[in-house]
């Protein structure tokens, strides 16, 4: 029983985090139906400059925030505006992901070359404890990034329902055309939508570093469970892809703990494909699927 | 908005060639003009060019050559938004709401580049007048109301910025006869109060007995125009959409 809370436990605070992972991916999508395979290679990418802060400067990981967040929204516009932007409509699923492929393989490179492919962590002292309820042990790395994760979110959530800008967004991503009759430059808001997302990495990033070890590929581990998130919580729907990843947190944190590491991964794909075959659309991807 | 030329034509489009991508031309030479309080209905077999022709106006699409005037100024090119401003609003084709909005913020973003609250609560108030069914859902989701409603809803966006001319791409498909009344009553009550509609329908008969003005599209250019009533009755309208050759 202490065993399976555990579990649920991790599987909880671990959810969270999937939550602000796929956040972006789910606004790519929404927004301009890109499927952004390059997304992890830009988290690690955070991950990677919130070391260097760390390192060079003796800063905490979190205080590379206020240097990665705005970095990486400008870096997102660019992308839309100067790539994404010129691929053709009709073919852009398609594309997108030739194009954000390559994306992917030039930042492991760059990585690679800057870094050496040797593994990199960030280690704080406060987050190497951990917070013991009921004879349930909650590493505070992963309360932290639970935390970071659920005001990141909220703080998004509260960008798209509150702010002109995130009605304009909602309004892009709902009828793009008529998006456009009522005076949206959907364009524009295109471009600002992907700086939203890479900004999201940018503090997915920095969490990453704090509770996982990586080197320059460690992005193709996690763009399988964040594209079966997205998937199993309907494409283009951010509240729909937040479900979707406490839940399979959730299941990854029980099956780790009854059964081993290798099928709590394999889960992600029984999801996805038990998805795929019953609810394309995904499970929260009906009236969900388009409010963010 | 300038003052109206003398002929009181508040849209025209002047020898408008257009097209897709690089795929060969939809409009070939379309001349069409719509005067304030007029309703200007065009019809012609698919494929026609008759919701091109829309497109170019509103600056959805950019022609290759012609002209598009506003009000006597010429605003070939510019962006539905600045056209949005000065005076033209489009309703698309099938349902264009925000599904995953309330009518509230559906009705509001039609005044999306306003900025002065108090002016945009003033038009809120006239069009839930005009509008009774969006009055009495405001709160709902508007994906969640009828084809009907949706519709009512789009026009309540359209007119939220007092629009001079109001440019209808096939109002009435998909609704029942009732819910088509409706819209052609509508329709009627925006030319009742000054504003020139240039409609698209494919019910090209109910549309002609309403509008003012009639233009048959064949293969992107007008083959007949008049008097909407007696274009309802000329046999060359049967031809051309039972696939005869077009009238000269």
């Amino acid at each position: 029983m202490n065993l399976l809370l555990q579990g649920l436990a991790l599987g909880v605070l671990t959810g969270g985090l999937y939550a602000l992972l796929a956040s972006g991916l789910s606004l790519y999508f929404g927004v301009m139906r890109v499927v952004m395979v390059a997304h992890p290679a830009f988290l690690f990418l955070a991950a990677y400059l919130t070391y260097t802060v760390h390192t060079t400067l003796g800063l905490d990981p979190f205080l590379a925030l206020p240097l990665t967040v705005p970095l990486f929204f400008a870096l997102g516009v660019a992308v839309q505006r100067l790539l994404i932007a010129r691929l053709a409509p009709e073919n852009m699923a398609m594309m997108s992901v030739l194009l954000t492929f390559g994306i992917a393989l030039t930042i492991e490179g760059l990585l690679g070359t800057f870094y050496t492919g040797s593994y990199k962590s960030v280690s704080m002292e406060y987050a190497t404890r951990s917070l013991t309820i009921g004879g349930v042990h909650l590493p505070y790395d992963k309360i932290i990034a639970f935390w970071v994760a659920a005001i990141t979110l909220l703080v998004l959530f509260a960008v798209l329902i509150k702010s002109r800008f995130g009605q304009s967004l909602r309004a892009t991503i709902q009828h793009r055309e008529a998006a456009r009759l009522v005076g949206i430059q959907t364009e524009r808001v295109a471009g600002y939508g992907f700086g939203v997302g890479l900004a999201t990495a940018a503090v997915g990033g920095t969490v990453l570093a704090l509770i996982t070890p990586f080197f320059p590929a460690s992005h193709w581990v996690w763009i399988g469970k964040l594209m079966a998130i997205i998937v199993v919580g309907g494409l283009g729907s951010v509240v729909g892809a937040a479900l979707a990843a406490v839940l399979l947190g959730v299941v990854e944190g029980l099956v780790l703990v009854t059964v081993d590491a290798t099928w709590a991964t394999i889960m992600f794909y029984v999801f996805l494909f038990l998805t795929l075959l019953a609810r394309p659309q995904g499970f929260f991807g009906g009236r969900l699927a388009h409010r963010f | 908005m300038s003052e109206l030329p003398e002929s009181g034509a508040v849209l025209s489009l002047e020898d408008v060639e257009a097209g897709y991508g690089r795929a060969a031309l939809v409009l070939r030479g379309l001349s069409v003009t719509v005067r304030a309080g007029e309703v200007v209905c065009l019809v012609g077999p698919n494929g026609a060019g008759k919701s091109t022709a829309l497109k170019v106006a509103s600056g959805l699409l950019a022609p290759r050559s012609g002209r598009v005037l506003l009000a006597g100024q010429d605003v070939t090119g510019l962006s539905p938004q600045r056209l949005l401003g000065l005076g033209l609003s489009h309703v698309l084709q099938g349902h264009s709401v925000f599904r995953e909005m309330t009518v509230a913020e559906n009705v509001r973003l039609g005044g999306f580049t306003v900025r002065d609250q108090a002016k945009l609560n003033e038009r809120v108030e006239v069009v839930k007048e005009l509008f009774p069914v969006v009055a009495d859902r405001w709160g709902s989701m508007a994906g969640l109301l009828s084809g009907g409603q949706q519709k009512q809803v789009e026009f309540a966006r359209a007119l939220m910025l007092e629009p001079k001319v109001v440019l209808l791409d096939e109002p009435s498909m998909g609704l029942d006869p009732r819910n088509t009344q409706v819209v052609f009553d509508q329709i009627d009550l925006m030319r009742r109060t000054g504003v020139a509609v240039l409609l698209v329908e494919q019910n090209a008969r109910r549309a002609l007995e309403m509008a003012d003005v009639g233009c048959v599209l064949d293969l992107g250019r007008v083959h007949i125009s008049g008097p909407a009533r007696e274009l309802a009755a000329d046999p060359r309208l049967g031809r051309l959409y039972l696939g005869g050759a077009p009238a000269n």
